[in-house]
């Protein structure tokens, strides 16, 4: 039995713990957040202690994996925490965290001790994104010139406006977009150079953002990426990979159709429903990483995304930020 | 009688479907064909059953009011003054000319000899566009914060890809309608240009893939991808989409989505085939009618110009690998 403790019971502490609390041979043991309800509220559904100070649990329990799902800035506080233990694997959401300085403090950390560390960059574990890498591999469109993604939604609301405050969450350049500055390095390998502009740059807190970032990878492929928080009408995604013999898209110029619709009338005097479009897969991309990630830890074998992935997906979202705040474009050494 | 128009050069394609929005017009006349082709000046002037003209000359002897420019980019200023000396109203088709000097020339000719002069952009008459730039001056989204555009497209080749008759590739044909319409929806004039440009979609020496990122006089910024990206075998051929994000949402273009999906076992495709207006024949009825009527052209020579210049100043961004202010 491997044993978890999480730290942070938000959004995605619950969506990490909930996929471990169903996985064969593992369990969460720990769940540790500053706010005493939500770390009980996680705790009691998956069946492990809550804690509000990571000092109590690690003195109180005994665990092999630690999984931190707090706000980006403390990311490197727990992992480096966590890596004076004897454990056997760390995971850090995505983005790694605030800055490279904060990325190499954890990889120092852990490599002392020889831990490994997984940037949890779920986006390669989606189905769509997978399969887009493998079609551009296979040559299907020839050579590629340029590629595009966008992605968002709505702003989103969370502990204390913290996604809306740039200097803890970078914004959409560094919190969101961040994804595809991963799915696009792993596809098309290295940036050279990066020009951005976004709304918040410069900014104390927003209520919305939005991001147009220019890449050049050394390859000579141009690409585009653009993030928004500020799109009421609903979460998108979206992908286009032209090539000299053909084009790849996702969602880009025909909206594809889920394969599932719920519209549902809401009851009466209560308006009309609202329809929740989804995709479903027989397994969730967030149940497939932490999978992947403890499949590592018990086989001994590196996982396929390194914490020095980790980092180059920090560096690229760095550099936009970099360009946003000083209007001219960035290279990345 | 109407307003009687003659084409001077059908080099590019739009001149053919402004022959037919021209004739399809009950206040509009097609009166002749004048191109420096005489075989392609024969076959469209019996195509469109005008009379053809071998030289530009004797088509401006005629008595016609006005004349449509659909010739390679770089004869724009030529012709423009050619019509202009002749007292003859001026569309001419975009990007309206391939150098800031050009563009000056044909402005400065247009306004000694009192004829109107404007630059042939389609979309502003887009109703999609429409219903955007209303819903902008309605105000409930709030003001504009950022736009991301695209205007992408199959190589035309042929002159297109010759740059001593564009004045360049994909950035230089594509540059300029998006980036008219944002002009037009903000209000406020690109005052900074940085672009991505290259070759790697053909590998030969035009360019066919740009990625622009603009920045207005009043701080809105925006990106354009103008790249010859879409494959023979789209459904097809290319795009107008713009995001314009303001304070309280975000409205989103798709300017041609209006199509029926055709699946052909005939020619073995899936093709889209439009059934929305069609915004060829919506500008040559406001240019007519501005002539008829004595009234300004909705569209300037001076919006052209704007507009190409932002293209010109996307090729010196990429040359120097950094932002170039306007």
């Amino acid at each position: 039995m491997l044993k978890v403790a999480m730290f942070g019971a938000g959004g995605m502490g619950t969506n990490h713990a909930r996929a471990y609390a169903r996985m064969p041979g593992v369990a969460v043991v720990g769940v540790m957040d500053h706010n005493r309800d939500a770390a009980d509220r996680l705790a009691d559904a998956v069946g492990a202690r809550g804690f509000t100070s990571a000092g109590e649990m690690f003195d109180t329990i005994s665990f092999d994996i630690v999984d931190v799902c707090v706000p980006t800035p403390w990311h490197a506080e727990y992992v480096c925490l966590a890596a004076e233990r004897e454990v056997a694997g760390i995971v850090v959401e995505k983005p790694m965290g605030r800055t490279i300085e904060d990325c190499d403090r954890m990889i120092e950390a852990c490599q002392r001790r020889k831990i490994p560390l997984f940037p949890a960059h779920v986006l390669r574990f989606f189905p769509e994104f997978a399969a887009a890498r493998r079609q551009v591999d296979s040559g299907v469109i020839g050579d590629v010139a340029s590629v595009r993604t966008r992605r968002g939604g709505p702003f989103p609301r969370a502990w204390e406006n913290w996604y809306g405050k740039p200097s803890l969450s970078g914004g959409v350049i560094l919190d969101l977009i961040i994804h595809d500055f991963d799915w696009l390095r792993w596809t098309f390998g290295e940036v050279d150079r990066v020009f951005a502009r976004c709304l918040s740059a410069g900014k104390h807190e927003v209520d919305k953002d939005y991001a147009l970032v220019t890449l050049r990878f050394r390859s000579g492929v141009v690409g585009h990426v653009e993030g928004t928080w500020a799109d009421p009408g609903g979460f998108k995604v979206g992908i286009e990979v032209a090539g000299r013999e053909g084009l790849i898209e996702l969602n880009f110029n025909q909206p594809a159709s889920p394969a599932f619709t719920a519209a549902i009338s809401g009851p009466v005097g209560a308006g009309p429903g609202v329809a929740v479009p989804e995709n479903p897969t027989a397994e969730s991309p967030y149940y497939l990483e932490l999978e992947h990630f403890i499949s590592s830890i018990r086989s001994g074998t590196p996982p396929a995304i390194t914490a020095e992935d980790g980092r180059a997906a920090v560096q690229i979202a760095a550099a936009a930020l970099e360009s946003a705040e000083t209007g001219r474009p960035v290279h990345i050494v | 009688m109407g307003v009687k128009i003659g084409i001077m050069s059908m080099a590019h394609m739009h001149a053919y479907s402004y022959a037919d929005a021209v004739r399809s017009m009950p206040n509009a006349e097609l009166a002749g064909i004048a191109d420096h082709d005489t075989d392609r000046a024969i076959e469209t002037a019996t195509t469109f059953e005008t009379t053809a003209f071998a030289r530009y000359a004797d088509l401006l002897r005629t008595d016609i009011d006005a004349v449509i420019i659909g010739s390679e980019n770089v004869r724009h200023r030529e012709l423009c003054e050619m019509a202009a000396d002749a007292g003859k109203h001026v569309l001419c088709e975009k990007p309206l000319a391939t150098s800031v000097e050009d563009g000056q020339a044909m402005i400065a000719a247009c306004r000694k000899r009192q004829v109107q002069l404007m630059t042939a952009f389609p979309c502003r008459f887009s109703p999609a566009m429409g219903r955007l730039r209303t819903t902008v001056i309605d105000g409930a989204a709030g003001s504009i914060l950022a736009i991301r555009g695209t205007n992408r497209g199959r190589c035309p080749f042929g002159w297109f890809v010759q740059t001593e008759l564009s004045g360049g590739g994909a950035v230089i044909d594509h540059t300029v309608h998006v980036t008219d319409l944002m002009r037009w929806l903000t209000g406020s004039e690109v005052v900074e240009v940085y672009a991505e440009i290259s070759n790697r979609m053909f590998g030969q020496d035009f360019d066919d893939t740009g990625f622009l990122n603009l920045r207005f006089a009043n701080g809105v910024f925006a990106s354009l991808d103008t790249s010859w990206s879409r494959p023979k075998s789209f459904p097809t051929w290319g795009d107008v989409t713009m995001a314009v994000v303001c304070d309280r949402g975000t409205l989103t273009l798709d300017m041609f989505a209006q199509n029926l999906v055709l699946y052909s076992d005939k020619s073995g495709a899936t093709s889209w085939s439009h059934w929305g207006d069609n915004i060829d024949r919506l500008m040559l009825e406001a240019f007519v009618s501005a002539i008829a009527d004595g009234q300004p052209v909705p569209i300037t020579g001076e919006d052209g110009l704007r507009a190409a210049e932002v293209a010109l100043a996307a090729y010196r961004s990429a040359e120097t690998g950094e932002p170039v202010v306007l």
